[in-house]
């Protein structure tokens, strides 16, 4: 699904050149849950912003589905984003004016999905998540859990083929933290690929491969089946 | 998804109301503000267009430039319509009007009472045929050919008959002796006509066009019209009347100087004709006799100019405080965008939002429009109305919301879509890295448009107060003048003498000639008994009773006024005003000579005797017309004139003065109407059109504030929010409140500081530009300049100091614990 070769990320401001990524060779295959783990700057976070297309790489090749899009305009990106990609993040961002409901929907209204299927999709995930009750509440009056399920349940709604997730439990409690890893574990084991940046080893473990990195370089490569 | 994007916009309108409240009453502000000036534009803008014929009619006019006067005038002499319509056939039709002024109106019968018609006019027969207003009763082509004949409006039928049917073959009585005919009745003429005409006067029979001159230049009462055929090409038409208007003013010079124009404008002296397209009149054409005062191109634009400020200035209100609180915005931005928006839509979805907002304001604006309508339309002297069934008024309100909504949102909406994912959605503002700069700019606009639009007021009122401060050489307070004296015919002098007696009264005097807008007449005359041209001046002629100078405050330089006892020899004499012994070049005016023609030009005929005047005294130069011109040269003559008696009379005593004069007139004079004026008032009405730009530019420079100071104050808000945490450890680490209000206001008052160097050049070199339309005008001084930056720093201060000081009193422990 993912390939990359010598791909690099280098900010640069006026005076600091600071290299995000360097060189990353990384494959992922489908039906794959792989875990990012590395101390903070490590490039994580790039390589998820990197692979998810919402940032562009300074070098090397990103192959995504066999087609390069590294080199795509944001135009082709955001396409090849809406149908195929769906995000999960650590502080939620769930749009405060909209509805649980509107929330999860929203997705579809970039992938043009008719009127009717919406509905009936955005329901089945609050079934699922059992939040189907708050479907009209807006995101400041759930808890930190719910908001997560939420984001959770719309980065799945457009049945996405790679879940990107950026530490999503790290504002959790454990028991909601637990729930959420629990949610992801099931959709990979639907077939969904997931690609998930954390500090917890804990939650790393669930997935099946553990890639650690240090400044901006993949180090490790371990499958967890070996740990367990 | 635009359902999406209308509940979220709704949604956050109502969520940040103070945000919402600024906006909208901002941009509703500046939207009533354009759409009250453009209904007036596109009324200045439709003078005469209602006519079918108007691209087709011209008026000659005339400039003259002769005896060291110079005219420029919007009438001609009579022949120049007959002369044109026999020399080309491209000429269809020509019609003349006379404006004599106001006449006593009454139907025939006893016990009818006059009535003072202003608007009338004696014109040609072919007056429907140029001017082809609908004739409701009467035949429009033959009820103007007869002597004695008038056509009237179908308001004046029913004032004066009850019916439009009632009034065909009837006679009313003109002046209290001349019987005229009603043979039309017209409809009433639309108010975009730049004259007004209840009363159309046969020409047929008119002695003064039976007895007028052939020659042309030698003398100018009638405005003429002349209809083009169609499918003339008008410029080769303009050469040949160019060419033809030559000749006869060549034909003149010969007949009157015995010599070619040619000689006469070799000495700088000149007449010249042109012709002037009939829709260009009442914006570009400001001669003398007009037949009402026209508008002004010039205040149509500083008009629309200001609209347009005034506009702008919400619609920075708007980018400003969308790019400011757009922190608020960041995390939609960031996952729209991941979640496959492309940044056009975003931009869609922004520009949309500021749409809504914009069709909002403009439905507000519309209702304050409304609201405040009779007062517009009261200051700028139109009748203008809400367009409410005008189809182009409902597609201009959209096409504003467009627009409005556009120019307000486009800078936004690029802004905002510009927001990077990345940092957005891990909590990052990029509000606070972006569009301070921009907004410093607008603000910094924002004010200098306010300030220059304060230095425009307060030179305006500065000017008009010098106006009505100014010595003007004569006194015009406590001076009451009663209009149409002439009804009293022959019962004037008693009249004059029961005022006299009246212990209110100091003086009296009856002339129609005032230095206040009345009858004015013009001849030249000449220091040797010819006509020379370089021996000629050409001087206003004004005629009056011995009484005149006292009454009206004037000053002898030398010699003396007219003496009753010294009648009949002060009969010829003339007193001439400083100027016009300047022009004569008099080293000793008194005693001099001055000559002219014996009789008037009779056909072709010039005469060759000359009456000889003695100059008897020189009245010290006094301002006769408005300040915007200089003062030319002027002669009293002792005679009968008697369209007024003006009477100076002590003050406090005005209502049973009135009273009092108003029963001997009624006595003296039945059945004729009472009307007066104070000559103070009739002064100030020279200056309407000025008292009118002051008023307009006093309003909206009090909305261009006032709507600058809502965008500060939102800014101030959000400032002040934004700053939370600094002000906090500030605080913490030892500033006081003071410190800090003055912290967050100085930010804002440097931009209005930087706002005045800015306004105060281009806002002088402007109204520099303003006042040289006045001969007698003011310096701008330093003080206004000091004075608008006053009140802006003051009003900008207030604004903003408020939210600081809110800012400055909030516990630090709160600020750093939300941090």
């Amino acid at each position: 699904m993912i390939k990359t070769t010598n791909l690099s990320k280098v900010y640069r401001t006026e005076e600091v050149e600071t290299t995000a990524l360097n060189d990353v060779d990384l494959e992922i295959k489908e039906g794959e849950f792989v875990s990012v783990m590395g101390p903070s700057g490590c490039g994580k976070s790039t390589l998820l912003n990197v692979l998810g297309m919402i940032d562009s790489p300074s070098g090397g090749t990103y192959h995504f589905l066999g087609e390069e899009v590294g080199s795509l305009s944001e135009r082709k990106r955001s396409n090849v984003r809406k149908h195929n990609l769906g995000f999960v993040f650590q502080s939620f961002n769930l749009i405060d004016e909209l509805t649980v409901f509107e929330n999860i929907e929203l997705p579809m209204l970039y992938t043009k999905v008719p009127n009717s299927e919406r509905k009936a999709r955005v329901e089945e995930l609050l079934e699922g998540m059992n939040i189907m009750h708050r479907r009209n509440h807006f995101p400041q009056q759930l808890s930190g859990g719910q908001q997560q399920r939420v984001a959770v349940a719309r980065a799945i709604v457009n049945r996405p083929k790679l879940i990107l997730a950026d530490e999503p439990t790290g504002n959790l409690d454990s028991a909601n933290g637990d729930e959420v890893m629990k949610i992801l574990s099931q959709l990979n084991s639907e077939g969904t690929t997931i690609l998930m940046v954390t500090h917890s080893q804990y939650c790393a473990e669930f997935g099946n491969r553990i890639i650690r990195m240090l400044d901006g370089q993949v180090v490790t490569e371990n499958l967890v089946k070996q740990y367990l | 998804m635009l359902y999406n994007y209308l509940k979220i916009t709704i949604r956050n309108l109502r969520k940040y109301k103070a945000f919402t409240l600024i906006n909208i009453a901002g941009l509703a502000i500046g939207v009533a503000c354009c759409m009250l000036i453009l209904l007036f534009v596109v009324y200045e803008l439709a003078y005469d267009k209602w006519n079918p014929n108007a691209d087709r009619i011209f008026r000659p006019v005339t400039e003259i430039q002769f005896g060291g006067s110079h005219f420029d005038l919007a009438v001609t002499g009579s022949p120049i319509g007959p002369d044109m319509k026999q020399q080309f056939p491209e000429v269809e039709a020509y019609c003349r009007f006379r404006q004599y002024g106001s006449y006593l109106v009454k139907r025939e019968g006893e016990d009818q009472q006059n009535i003072r018609e202003e608007d009338a006019l004696t014109v040609d027969s072919s007056f429907f045929q140029v001017f082809p207003v609908q004739v409701l009763e009467g035949d429009p082509r033959t009820c103007l050919t007869q002597p004695k004949s008038l056509a009237i409006s179908k308001s004046r039928a029913i004032k004066y008959f009850g019916a439009l049917q009632m009034a065909i073959g009837q006679t009313l009585i003109l002046d209290n002796k001349e019987n005229w005919v009603v043979r039309a009745v017209y409809e009433d003429l639309p108010p975009t006509t730049h004259f007004k005409a209840d009363l159309l006067l046969s020409m047929n029979g008119n002695e003064e066009v039976l007895n007028d001159t052939p020659l042309w230049a030698s003398s100018n009462n009638f405005q003429t019209y002349i209809l083009i055929r169609d499918g003339v090409n008008l410029k080769d038409f303009e050469k040949k009347f160019l060419a033809f208007s030559k000749e006869k003013v060549n034909e003149t010079a010969r007949r009157i100087f015995g010599q070619d124009i040619s000689m006469l404008e070799s000495t700088g002296q000149y007449v010249r004709y042109s012709l002037q397209p009939l829709t260009v009149i009442h914006l570009f054409s400001d001669k003398t006799a007009e037949l009402q005062p026209n508008g002004s191109i010039q205040h149509v634009w500083i008009f629309s100019a200001i609209a347009l400020f005034v506009l702008l200035i919400a619609c920075i209100n708007f980018m400003n405080l969308t790019t400011a609180r757009s922190a608020h915005r960041a995390r939609e931005i960031g996952v729209r965008k991941v979640l496959g928006s492309p940044r056009t839509a975003l931009i869609r979805q922004f520009l949309g939002e500021s749409i809504i907002l914009a069709t909002i304001a403009v439905g507000l604006a519309v209702c304050i429009a409304a609201l405040v309508m009779p007062w517009f339309a009261d200051i700028t002297v139109r009748p203008i109305t809400m367009p409410w069934g005008q189809p182009f008024f409902w597609l201009a309100l959209v096409a504003g919301i467009a627009i409005v909504g556009f120019l307000a949102g486009i800078y936004p909406a690029f802004f905002l879509s510009s927001f990077s994912p990345i940092h957005t959605l891990k909590g990052q503002s990029e509000g606070k890295r972006g569009g301070g700069r921009l907004r410093s700019v607008l603000v910094v606009f924002q004010f200098a448009t306010s300030i220059a639009l304060i230095i425009a007021t307060a030179v305006v009122y500065n000017q008009l107060n010098y106006i009505q401060q100014k010595k003007l050489g004569f006194q015009k307070d406590q001076v009451l003048i009663l209009e149409d004296a002439y009804a009293l015919g022959d019962a004037i002098s008693a009249f004059k003498h029961e005022a006299l007696q009246h212990p209110a009264v100091e003086t009296a005097t009856i002339s129609g000639y005032l230095p206040v807008p009345s009858n004015r007449s013009d001849q030249t005359f000449s220091k040797v008994r010819a006509f020379r041209e370089d021996q000629s001046v050409n001087m206003q002629r004004w005629v009056t009773d011995p009484d005149y100078i006292k009454t009206l405050g004037l000053e002898i330089v030398s010699g003396r006024y007219f003496d009753p006892e010294r009648f009949p020899s002060d009969s010829s004499a003339v007193v001439i005003n400083e100027t016009a012994a300047a022009l004569f070049g008099f080293s000793e005016p008194l005693g001099s000579k001055i000559y002219s023609p014996k009789g008037r030009i009779k056909g072709d005929q010039v005469p060759d005797d000359f009456e000889e005047h003695t100059v008897i005294g020189v009245v010290k130069d006094f301002h006769f017309s408005s300040l915007r011109d200089h003062i030319g040269p002027l002669s009293f003559w002792l005679g009968d004139s008697r369209s007024y008696i003006s009477i100076r009379y002590k003050a406090a005593e005005t209502q049973p003065l009135l009273a009092s004069l108003e029963n001997s007139w009624k006595r003296l004079a039945p059945g004729q109407p009472f009307a007066y004026r104070f000559m103070d008032d009739a002064f100030s009405k020279v200056y309407i059109s000025e008292q009118r730009i002051g008023k307009i530019a006093g309003i909206f420079a009090l909305l261009s504030v006032l709507v600058s100071c809502l965008g500060l104050f939102g800014l101030a808000i959000y400032t002040a929010e934004r700053r939370t945490k600094e002000i906090g450890i500030r605080k913490v680490l030892g500033a006081t409140t003071t410190g800090i209000v003055r912290l967050l206001s100085a930010e804002f008052l440097k931009l209005v500081l930087i706002a005045l160097v800015l306004a105060t050049p281009l806002a002088w070199l402007f109204m520099d530009r303003w006042l040289e339309n006045f001969a007698y005008r003011i310096e701008v001084g330093w003080w206004v300049f000091v004075l608008a930056g006053i009140i802006a720093l003051l009003v900008a201060f207030m604004t903003v100091g408020l939210q600081s000081i809110r800012a400055a009193l909030s516990n630090p422990v709160k600020a750093l614990r939300n941090e």
